[in-house]
């Protein structure tokens, strides 16, 4: 019976989640404590496995794997960038951009927001990555790396009340509210969802494994420099 | 877990892309070696830039490795790549790969040391030259002596206490206002100079086997800036030639001293320096038995990763899973 794998290295946190068609979500999850380092490079696999055994599946039963690509850190996109294509090459899988914003949104609506959700990551350098759904999930803004100062200026009061979740959300909570609605800080809202995930992951259109790339949002700085110089 | 039939190997630990597919009787079936060329126009290696194409590239030359090889994943008996040391966020793209083939497939991974890579090309078939020997390894991100004992095991006798010496080229070339890569074409300008013609240092009053390329960096810089920009342009061919010396006899200086010092008889040569050729030549008059591999075996490429991976344990799946880069540190085997 075909499986779906979704994962996500986007954040500090690496989230997996594997879907049997008829059958219950088996996820996993790897949170490093506050203030360490991402451990996507040792836990990915690890977890994918795991949670693949869980749902009494094997690696060729997987046929689709969908894959967060952020944005997010840069490290932690490309591990699981690279290894959800080299995954597709092994196992002949489909492969589905997830965006990593879009799969934190989702997630709030299920858990029963009835409003617009901004999703927010802190893309350090005093940015931050963020994009804003309204409630029956329509794109009210695209993802964009953004002046924290400004993130309230996304939240339309139109199509209100906004809840804004994710960890930039939490570490910009002072510039957010009170127009947007933050929730408590160790609320499961602030990280990706591995339901979320896998659902966007079957709802996406597969793409070829040479289109599926991370969504940077950002030049890399060297390049950054090299065109403010000429 | 499945461990016969031939090794793909995988390499990404700096700027080039590198996929191969070895035989278990060491020949090289193909290697492929992508090089991004985009680092030029910043005059050197950038690591997130060399990290966002490994990304785009490593499965393309994975599938060119295979076809080159007539071979499929269906093939290979078990996966070899880089752990380190080098640019870790370029190192992870191919781990990410080479793990992920791995346990998808239910094959054994092998983790291969770059530096013991480079040794590993150097007495690589169909030539091949059997341990214990020394090993000089010069490129653009290392330089380092070897006594390789066996196949597996080998001791590190000195290293570069600054820059590599393929960096001295590259930062040598820039003062002469030549460009990047610098190697070729250093020793390009060098053509028809006089090598005797500055002193440059050689650190040879610094003990040892350690190396170090700093102060003749600084000596160029003041030989260029107190010769002035046309004099300095008009002699361009003696102060390439000069330096160039000056890196080959600060190399066999070290040479030298370590072949002395354990005795051995038997040199090879790795790196991009080794395709220097005043130090192929300088070498052939040291009196020892000289192997020195063709080219695309001394610059980076995975054939090397997949040598080494033959004499190499295959991983616990658990430990292969795992896995993670490391930067620097070789580990001694
Ligand atoms: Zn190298």
């Amino acid at each position: 019976m075909s499986a779906l794998l979704a994962f996500d290295t986007a954040t500090a946190a690496t989230v997996v989640g594997v879907l049997r068609s008829g059958g219950e979500l088996v996820a996993r999850r790897d949170d490093p404590p506050a203030g360490a380092r991402p451990r996507h490079a040792g836990r990915l696999l690890r977890l994918c496995d795991e949670a693949l055994a869980a749902a009494g599946a094997r690696w060729s039963d997987v046929a689709r794997i969908g894959v967060g690509v952020g944005p997010g850190t840069f490290t932690g996109l490309r591990i699981g960038v690279a290894t959800a294509r080299a995954l597709g090459q092994a196992t002949g899988a489909e492969l589905v951009a997830v965006g990593t914003l879009s799969a934190l949104a989702l997630a709030a609506r299920g858990a029963g927001h009835p409003g617009a959700a901004l999703a927010v990551l802190d893309a350090r350098r005093g940015e931050a990555f963020a994009a804003g759904w309204s409630g029956s999930g329509e794109a009210l803004s695209p993802p964009a790396a953004l002046d924290p100062a400004r993130l309230a200026e996304l939240a339309d009061p139109g199509v209100g009340p906004w809840l804004a979740i994710g960890d930039g959300a939490v570490r910009f909570r002072a510039s957010l509210e009170p127009a947007l609605t933050v929730p408590d800080d160790d609320s499961p809202l602030h990280g990706v969802d591995a339901g979320a995930l896998c659902r966007l992951a079957a709802e996406g259109p597969p793409v070829a494994r040479e289109e599926l790339v991370p969504d940077y949002l950002r030049l890399p700085d060297a390049e950054l420099e090299r065109r403010a110089r000429s | 877990m499945s461990c016969e039939g031939p090794i793909l190997a995988i390499e990404t630990s700096c700027d080039d892309t590198c996929a191969a597919l070895v035989g278990e009787d060491g020949t090289i079936r193909s290697s492929v070696v992508s090089s991004q060329g985009v680092h030029d126009r910043f005059g050197g290696v950038v690591p997130e830039i060399a990290a966002r194409h490994h990304v785009e590239l490593v499965n393309l030359v994975v599938d060119d490795a295979l076809a080159r090889a007539g071979a499929s994943l269906d093939d290979v008996g078990r996966i070899a790549v880089t752990q380190g040391p080098g640019l870790v966020g370029a190192l992870l793209v191919g781990l990410a790969t080479a793990k992920s083939l791995a346990a998808a497939r239910g094959l054994g991974l092998v983790a291969v040391d770059h530096l013991h890579g480079h040794l590993a090309a150097t007495s690589a078939a169909p030539d091949p030259f059997e341990p214990p020997f020394l090993a000089l390894v010069a490129s653009g991100g290392h330089t380092f002596l070897a006594h390789v004992v066996e196949h597996a095991r080998y001791e590190v006798l000195g290293q570069t206490l600054d820059d590599a010496a393929g960096e001295a080229f590259d930062k040598g070339a820039r003062m002469l206002g030549l460009g990047y890569p610098g190697g070729p074409l250093l020793q390009h300008a060098a053509l028809g100079g006089d090598g005797a013609a500055f002193a440059f240092p050689r650190a040879e009053r610094m003990r040892g086997l350690d190396f170090s390329f700093a102060g003749l960096k600084t000596a160029l810089l003041y030989t260029v800036r107190d010769l002035g920009e046309q004099e300095s342009a008009r002699r361009r061919a003696d102060l390439a030639a000069s330096f160039q010396r000056a890196i080959v006899e600060a190399l066999l200086l070290r040479v030298e001293r370590a072949l002395e010092a354990t005795g051995l008889d038997r040199l090879t040569l790795g790196g991009g320096v080794a395709a220097n050729a005043e130090l192929r030549e300088r070498v052939g008059s040291l009196g020892v038995s000289v192997r020195v591999p063709p080219v695309e075996l001394c610059t980076d490429n995975a054939a090397m990763i997949g040598l080494a991976a033959r004499h190499l344990p295959v991983l616990a799946a658990a430990d292969a899973l795992a896995l993670e880069a490391y930067a620097t540190g070789e580990h001694l085997l």
